[in-house]
């Protein structure tokens, strides 16, 4: 098959997965959410609701698509692509294992952050062509918020680069690989080191996928639904689909940098390679369900102590640990 | 230390979702109401099927909203027809009060809760329509009757509806 006809179904079978994941996440999300509150979540639409967001799918897809009379028409209709391609193209350097990956790019986890960091361009997009006050308020916000994460996101991560000494995912997870002392695995979560890389990165993280106790963007109880306010039908379907897409890469790239990706300790390289993406996923949906337990129990913060912990706590914290763990790297190679 | 609340949060949802979900799937599943739970004002009827009412019309001016009504005739030798005993529900605060001003215990708060239509005519409708009101001698020979078994009847029996 011609290249381009490989590449072509690369990006479908990324398609399919952003999609299946939409789905899956999304019923998780409720059930995840309702079991926290002592609620069922949804119970009617097949087995104990497994159905019900293959419902809302096609709900989506049948709904009436608005066009309010006063959007910026052509902003308004780009926006969501924005959103969305970005999230999709984010999937391209993920390991799934160690011959399951897109493309085995050397500045994998650069080019996911740099990815990544069009999102709310996008967003912002959709909140100023939505022609209304909540809409610009979420997209003003996400501009502020996300923008201004994406230097302690990336900040935070650098310690590993540094002691790995490469930006290709894949690499990462080989340095994993394997145990100390055969019994703890060679994580990077079980390295002291990485610690506080990992308080901070998963703060940013969570605060760059727009994931509650952080979704100042979008705010149901203060903005309406932000930037999403005047989509409906598919447009507003993408648009979510993308959020939830970027917090499956946001928990696959945790689970890359610091759970060690594909592999398995204790178990032989040759057995563990064999089933690398089904580990993975599961890795990455413990990741998620953390999320979501975060998600369930907090509050929001509000959009001006997100800004204070971003730009006078959070920056200066990695640069001095970038510098700290930098000197322990240096003396300890 | 600075951080505990967050964690101690995180400890109490988990604790919920670890409790089970607490939920009735109130379609499929319905509570068992206290026995003096106070719904829609039913009529209670004898063994035989007529009803206790004799047309006193204490409960109507009991009736502190003023939705219940009786219309009566009266034929010559006395005896009431009860023509229609109007009860407007969409009114009602179901205060109980007819029931316990009821001098000869011919109503009763039923627990019939599902109280929704879909017609704002149904809101009001006649509790018994068209029936002989029960006479006074009526009552007192039930009652003599029923003296030696203790009295079972409850405001908490669930009526047999209009």
């Amino acid at each position: 098959m011609s290249a381009i006809g490989i590449s072509a179904l690369k990006v479908l079978a990324a398609l399919g997965l952003m999609l299946a994941n939409g789905v899956v996440m999304i019923y998780m999300l409720r059930k995840v959410l309702g079991h926290l509150h002592i609620r069922l979540g949804p119970m009617h639409v097949g087995w104990k609701g497994t159905l019900q967001t293959v419902m809302d799918v096609l709900k989506l897809l049948t709904k009436e698509d608005i066009t309010p009379r006063a959007v910026d028409r052509w902003l308004f209709r780009i926006a969501p692509a924005v959103v969305f391609i970005p999230s999709l193209m984010a999937y391209a350097a993920l390991p799934f294992s160690d011959t399951w990956r897109v493309t085995n790019l050397d500045t994998g986890l650069l080019y996911t952050f740099a990815v990544l960091s069009l999102v709310p361009m996008g967003i912002l997009m959709a909140g100023w062509a939505s022609n209304n006050k909540w809409s610009l308020l979420g997209g003003m916000r996400a501009a502020a918020q996300q923008i201004a994460y994406e230097v302690p996101l990336l900040l935070s991560v650098l310690p590993i680069v540094m002691l790995v000494g490469s930006m290709n995912l894949g690499v990462i997870v080989e340095a994993q690989r394997g145990t100390v002392l055969a019994v703890i695995p060679r994580w990077f979560i079980m390295n002291p080191l990485f610690w506080p890389t990992f308080l901070l990165y998963s703060v940013s993280a969570l605060i760059e996928t727009n994931q509650t106790p952080f979704d100042m963007s979008e705010a149901e109880s203060e903005i309406v639904a932000g930037f999403a306010t005047e989509y409906s039908a598919m447009k507003f379907g993408l648009l979510f689909l993308s959020e939830f897409s970027n917090q499956f890469i946001v928990a696959a790239l945790t689970v890359t940098l610091f759970f060690g990706g594909w592999t398995l300790p204790w178990i032989p390289e040759a057995v563990s390679n064999s089933f690398g993406p089904v580990v993975f996923m599961l890795k990455t949906y413990l990741v998620i369900a953390v999320m979501m337990w975060i998600r369930g129990t907090f509050p929001r913060v509000r959009i001006d102590q997100l800004m204070q912990l971003g730009w006078q706590r959070l920056i200066p914290i990695s640069l001095v640990w970038i510098v700290f763990s930098g000197i322990v790297i240096k003396v300890w190679s | 230390m600075w951080g505990m609340g967050l964690i101690n949060g995180l400890r109490i949802s988990w604790r919920n979702m670890r409790r089970g979900p607490i939920t009735v799937k109130y379609p499929y599943e319905k509570l068992t109401l206290p026995e003096r739970a106070r719904w829609a004002v039913a009529p209670k009827y004898f063994a035989d099927g007529s009803p206790k009412c004799t047309a006193c019309m204490t409960c109507v001016r009991t009736c502190p909203d003023h939705i219940l009504d009786i219309y009566v005739t009266t034929a010559e030798d006395k005896t009431k027809h009860i023509d229609s005993f109007f009860y407007e529900i969409g009114a009602c605060m179901m205060c109980g009060l007819c029931v316990e001003s009821c001098p000869f215990d011919a109503i009763l708060m039923s627990h019939d809760y599902e109280l929704a239509v879909t017609d704002p005519a149904d809101l009001s409708y006649d509790l018994l329509t068209d029936v002989d009101a029960a006479t006074g001698a009526r009552h007192k020979a039930e009652k003599a009757a029923a003296e030696p078994a203790p009295d079972t009847s409850t405001a908490g029996e669930v009526s047999v509806g209009e």
